[in-house]
């Protein structure tokens, strides 16, 4: 057989070094050349992860079996000898940027499993790559972006069970200092970014706008390479379908946290709409998980307390060490609280203003009396607070603590107004009112924290609207957590308080809670999970929007914004793309067929968007099921899976 | 209930009783009465009863220090703040001592009603209520008293005759508190009646979910395909609410005249579109969110009201009695709408469960059939793991009154209708799992089991029609193409295994036998396939979807 010459470039000899001719036949095998090719080049190192790229056919050849004349490899063709894994710059949901090395030879679906793996997320199959957002740029701000970097930590290839230590933590963070840093990065939430940062990010503003970032996701069945992604370029990683299988706190600690911070950006971006109210709880919930964050790890053990025998353990264990007698006939009374205040009920005209009187707080509702020395007589009036409204008016500005009760009786709504003379008596008596509303007693355990939230949101007044710091300890800047059309509506200090009263509800939650609390909203959130493509449908002559979520297609009117009609998956018979015309046609039952054609993404995006909710919907047969990689392929990768 | 004396007795003993600490006592164990209220008390002599936890506490404060010291225990040292260095079984036991009368204090200040039902056939039943019992656990309660066939439909309805409103307790609710929230003067009444919108969104999820669709289709939905919704809306992360909107009227406060609105549900509450805006979601206006108020069907108001029709509905809090300013007073078109927006906002008042904290784990709901009953009572799983800890005695005024002690000793016998050959379920081991338990079997027989029907229609299903001109496809399979995932085994620690359950088809089904299902080589090198490719799916109903997948690619090939 003639022997002829292939050439093949070799990074290490050096970007200017010519390339490297070896002298092969027609029937060596790949494997034979890269043998050539190790020698000839003289250097000692591990050659394993290296592999030959095709440049010119855009394809690696990584059988080693096969020979060139298999492959299609004959004297004109440039081979590429260069690693399989290269450094990859991953800007992750949480806004930071990780390096680490992925796999370029790999279907991408394959190389996000690889990454997931390296960053601890369970079920990668929800995830993908996108290509970020061309910047209008001049801005140098690559230099500035800090870069947490993982590219010294192995990438396992392998599908054992990853070491995870006592606190959760995957073994192989722990090899140095910084892997550990990047841990905590990646598992605990960021800080609320400054309103600037928020102002300065892109929001879509139109479904058609919402439309363009799906034109952005790479093919995951074709390599990185092969997508033209180069050494060291940028990739978003991004949860792609929205259907979060199997979510245990305990072991999600990374998947739980990326997807609080993607949910968290959706909000703050306006990616997903939501109403005032909505955006008031989500920004109580977020400054709550900021805080909890500092103190509170995702997956420590939650309070033992949730066992009564133990809890009247420790109760009994706190009665032995004091252990008199009045001490605890104390602990089982209710403790109270007495004080001046001040009461004005709008709805009486007898009153007129605030008037003082003795208040006494106890068990559930609140008495007043004349004076202290009447305090023993028949109260001028007794109210349970018993599932009543209790909301804040408060202003630090002006000393103004008032707690406005809204008090049901059977017939109707008592208006009733309470004036604290500060910041200390409002908190108690808040945390008192709020702990009642809800049913429970001063001797709730949760009364001493629920005071302390209280001060801490008092402080968030205190702290100077207008500066821009991230989340420090106590005080925060409102704007930070809510969308810039809430920071344009309100100022920072009429936020403040209808935070605070969302608050409320939430301030009790553990980080986990508060975590999960946080992305069921944004789950019911009735435009969840739905990604947009403008197409246009066979016969039609406008541009229309399609909607694709976990259960349904949805068609909708792209000026108005309306949902025409709604497909739902389970009435599905088939679908098909037609590669050549680039049109997807889907078959319903009852002899329902659509066609239409993508306009701002390619059809395979489409095309896969629909197996691969097909597929996520397959999972779960048993907990510990390996990802069925194949069918994955099968049902997104078009012809190239066939 | 010596015993409780006894250790009263003990532990003022030990506590060195003072004055202070009597009158301290008196007052906790004034709490204890039974709250009388004047709910229909069936008999005289309840009130002329004094409370058995209140003597002993009298007794006790009015000796200053007995010493009746129980042989079974020594005796701590009297000052108890110098304890004995070496005995720790002391110190056990009086642990255990100070624990049973916390826990026997605790059980003394449970509030107990006297609750009169009305039947449907007029007559009335009398029964007490304590403040830790469910509707759950009282219509379970009734479900012995009465001959009633048991099944899901039945419900505990309250009514208002002032207001003219009605409504349904959910099962996970306690009850003494809306019954307590009513005036002395009340007329409203409490009826055990069957309803059928109690459960409608779990036997037709489609009416609410699939609203828009035209009504035929909603009427001929798979059974299958029922499940699926359900599965997709109470069985994830969070349950999802219905995405109701439409124009409805309001009155407008304080007003007699009723404005027509554009209303949508979200689980945060209920919106309208103000005026001259569109309805995204900006632009909604809160009218109410579900924290505080439940939803009332409201009769006749067009007479009382002027309300254009009589679909009426109110959001109120419980406490309201009367008319007043602060109740939202809606009206529908026409019936359907009524239900669909009574029927959402109750769903949405369920999705705002509390999230898993340690006492209620976060459970899977079991598929299908079952998972109506467990959805409405996310809440009462709190209840009842408590009580695991806290068994409840008898309550103390048994004696007096006809009904016996509400522990229901054996959930109601399931009715199986059509299950001939089933086995009946077995009993449940214990009391408490058994209230746990109680749950599901009501629910079992209404549900429309999945007829043996099903299983004959499957083979035509199954069989690949002949590919469609296109190219290359196979086909997905209506519903099964979709299996919904199995319950996490894992996340039902409370919810019992639903005794006799209509169980999913069978998972083989017949038709699985004889399709050539595994002998197939994974190659495909059959004749490359054209260009243009579909993917496709069938149905992983028998288990192993690849090799279903495997037998409809070669059908597809032996076809070319």
């Amino acid at each position: 057989m003639a022997v002829w010459d292939l050439s093949v470039m070799v990074e290490e000899l050096g970007p200017e070094a010519p390339a490297l001719k070896v002298s092969v036949t027609s029937d060596l095998h790949v494997g034979g050349v890269i043998l050539k090719i190790v020698q000839k080049t003289d250097i000692k190192k591990d050659w394993s992860d290296h592999a030959l790229w095709w440049e010119q056919k855009q394809q690696w050849l990584l059988k080693p079996a096969w020979t060139l004349d298999k492959c299609g490899v004959h004297a004109d063709a440039r081979l590429c000898f260069t690693p399989q894994h290269k450094p990859l710059r991953l800007g992750l949901p949480n806004g930071a940027t990780v390096s680490l090395r992925a796999c370029f030879s790999s279907p991408v679906f394959r190389s996000i499993m690889g990454i997931c793996r390296l960053l601890n997320i369970r079920h990668p199959e929800e995830l993908s790559l996108l290509r970020p957002a061309e910047e209008k740029k001049k801005k140098k701000d690559t230099a500035q972006e800090e870069l947490y970097d993982l590219t010294g930590v192995p990438l396992s290839a392998g599908l054992g069970a990853v070491v995870t230590l006592s606190d959760g933590m995957p073994a192989h963070f722990a090899e140095s200092p910084e892997a550990e840093a990047v841990y905590k990065m990646l598992s605990v939430s960021q800080p609320a970014p400054a309103p600037e940062t928020i102002n300065k990010l892109y929001r879509p503003t139109s479904v058609v706008e919402k439309a363009q970032v799906n034109s952005r996701w790479l093919d995951s069945s074709r390599s990185l390479l092969q997508q033209g992604v180069q050494e060291n370029s940028k990739l978003l990683l991004r949860f792609k379908y929205f259907s979060f299988y199997d979510l245990v706190p305990k072991v999600d600690v990374v998947r739980l946290t990326q997807l609080y911070e993607q949910a968290r950006w959706a909000v703050l971006l306006e990616e997903i709409e939501c109403t005032e109210e909505e955006m008031m709880l989500f920004a109580a919930l977020q400054y709550h998980i900021g805080k909890v964050s500092l103190t509170e790890a995702l997956v420590t053990p939650s309070p033992a307390m949730d066992d009564l025998d133990f809890a009247l353990q420790c109760l009994e264990v706190k009665m032995d060490g004091e252990s008199s007698g009045v001490d605890m006939l104390e602990s089982m009374t209710a403790p109270q609280l007495h004080d001046y205040l001040k009461i004005f009920r709008p709805k009486r005209l007898t009153l007129k203003g605030y008037k003082q009187f003795w208040f006494t707080f106890k068990d559930m509702s609140i008495s007043y009396f004349k004076s202290k020395e009447e305090s023993f007589r028949e109260p001028i009036q007794q109210m349970n607070l018993k599932g009543c409204e209790v909301t804040p008016d408060v202003s630090v500005a002006n000393q103004k603590f008032c707690i406005k009760l809204l008090i049901p009786e059977p017939d109707g709504m008592n208006e009733v107004c309470l004036r604290c003379e500060n910041e200390q008596q409002y908190s108690n008596w808040m945390a008192a009112c709020r702990l009642a509303s809800k049913g429970k007693t001063l001797a709730d355990s949760s009364y001493p924290s629920e005071v302390q939230s209280i001060r801490s949101f008092l402080a968030m007044q205190r702290s100077v609207p207008g500066s821009n710091d991230a989340q420090t300890d106590e005080s925060i800047n409102t704007h930070s957590l809510v969308s810039p059309r809430y920071q344009k509506k309100y100022k920072a200090k009429q936020l403040t308080p209808r935070i605070l009263e969302s608050y409320q509800n939430v301030a009790q939650l553990s980080l986990t809670d508060a975590v999960q609390r946080f992305l069921q909203i944004w789950q019911a959130l009735p435009d969840f999970g739905v990604s947009y493509f403008v197409v246009r449908f066979k016969g039609c002559r406008k541009d229309e929007v399609l909607g694709i979520a976990n259960n349904r297609l949805i068609r909708i009117d792209l000026g108005v914004g309306d949902v025409v009609k709604t497909w739902r998956y389970n009435t599905m018979k088939q679908w098909n793309v037609n590669w050549d015309i680039r049109q997807v046609a889907i078959e319903f039952n009852g002899n329902v067929n659509i066609a239409f054609s993508c306009l701002t993404a390619d059809c395979k995006i489409v095309h896969e968007y629909i197996g691969g909710y097909i597929f996520m919907s397959t999972r779960g047969k048993e907990p510990g099921e390996t990802l069925n990689e194949e069918l994955f392929h099968k049902l997104t990768g078009g012809h190239e899976a066939l | 209930d010596n015993d409780l004396d006894a250790l009263m007795a003990d532990l003022m003993a030990d506590l060195d009783a003072t004055e202070k600490l009597a009158a301290e006592k008196k007052a906790a164990a004034k709490d204890p009465h039974p709250t009388l209220e004047n709910l229909h008390l069936p008999s005289p002599d309840h009130a002329s009863v004094p409370a058995p936890p209140l003597p002993p506490a009298h007794r006790a404060s009015s000796v200053p220090v007995p010493t009746p010291v129980p042989t079974s225990a020594p005796a701590p040292a009297p000052s108890s703040s110098t304890n004995p260095p070496s005995a720790e079984n002391e110190e056990q036991a009086k642990a255990d001592k100070i624990k049973l009368a916390l826990e026997k204090l605790k059980e003394a200040k449970v509030k107990k009603l006297v609750v009169k039902v009305e039947m449907t056939n007029g007559s009335s039943k009398t029964l007490m209520v304590d403040e830790r019992q469910t509707v759950r656990d009282v219509l379970d309660n009734l479900f012995e008293k009465t001959h009633c066939d048991c099944n899901v439909d039945w419900c505990l309805y309250e009514t208002n005759p002032e207001l003219q409103t009605e409504r349904g307790f959910e099962d996970h609710e306690n009850l003494v508190e809306p019954l307590s929230a009513w005036t002395r003067d009340s007329e409203n009444k409490v009826l055990f009646r069957e309803q059928e919108d109690k459960y409608a969104v779990f036997k037709n999820p489609q009416n609410f979910y699939l609203w828009k669709k035209d009504k035929k289709a909603l009427k001929d939905m798979k059974d299958k395909d029922k499940e699926l919704l359900l599965e997709e809306n109470f069985c994830g992360s969070s349950i999802i609410v219905p995405d109701l909107e439409g124009a409805l009227y309001l009155k407008e406060d304080g007003k007699k005249s009723w404005k027509q609105r554009y209303f949508l549900l979200r689980a945060s509450g209920i919106y309208y579109v103000p005026k001259g805006k569109t309805k995204t979601s900006r632009d909604l206006v809160s009218l109410v969110n579900f924290d505080n108020v439940n939803v009332y069907y409201a009769k006749e108001y067009k007479a009382k009201y002027k309300a254009p029709t009589d679909f009426c509905f109110i959001l109120k809090h419980p406490q309201i009695q009367k008319e007043s300013q602060y109740i939202k007073y809606l009206c529908c078109d026409d019936h359907r709408a009524m239900t669909l927006w009574v029927t959402g906002i109750r769903v949405a008042k369920v999705s705002k469960a509390p999230i898993s904290s340690p006492l209620t784990p976060r459970t899977r709901i079991s598929r299908g059939p079952t998972a109506h009953c467990v959805v409405f009572s996310t809440g009462s799983r709190c209840t009842r793991t408590t009580r695991l800890t806290q068994p409840l005695p008898p309550p103390p005024l048994m004696d007096v009154l006809p009904p016996p002690p509400p522990d229901p000793v054996m959930p109601p016998p399931p009715p199986l209708p059509n299950k001939g050959g089933l086995p009946p379920p077995p009993p449940p081991s214990s009391v408490t799992k058994n209230r746990g338990g109680a749950l599901p079997p009501a629910p079992v027989e209404d549900f429309p089991p999945p007829p043996p029907l099903d299983d004959g229609e499957l083979p035509p299903d199954f069989m690949p029609p002949p590919p469609p001109a296109a190219g290359v496809g196979f086909y997905l399979h209506g519903g099964e193409a979709l299996p919904p995932p199995p319950p996490d085994p894992v996340g039902l620690p409370l919810a019992p295994p639903p005794p006799g359950p209509p169980p999913p088809p069978p998972p083989p089904p017949p038709v699985g036998a004889p399709a050539p299902r595994p002998v197939l080589p994974a190659k495909r090198e059959g004749p490359a396939p054209p260009k243009r490719t579909t993917p496709g799916l069938s149905a992983p109903s028998g288990g192993d979807f690849m090799s279903e997948l495997m037998v409809a690619m070669q059908k597809k090939r032996v076809q070319q």
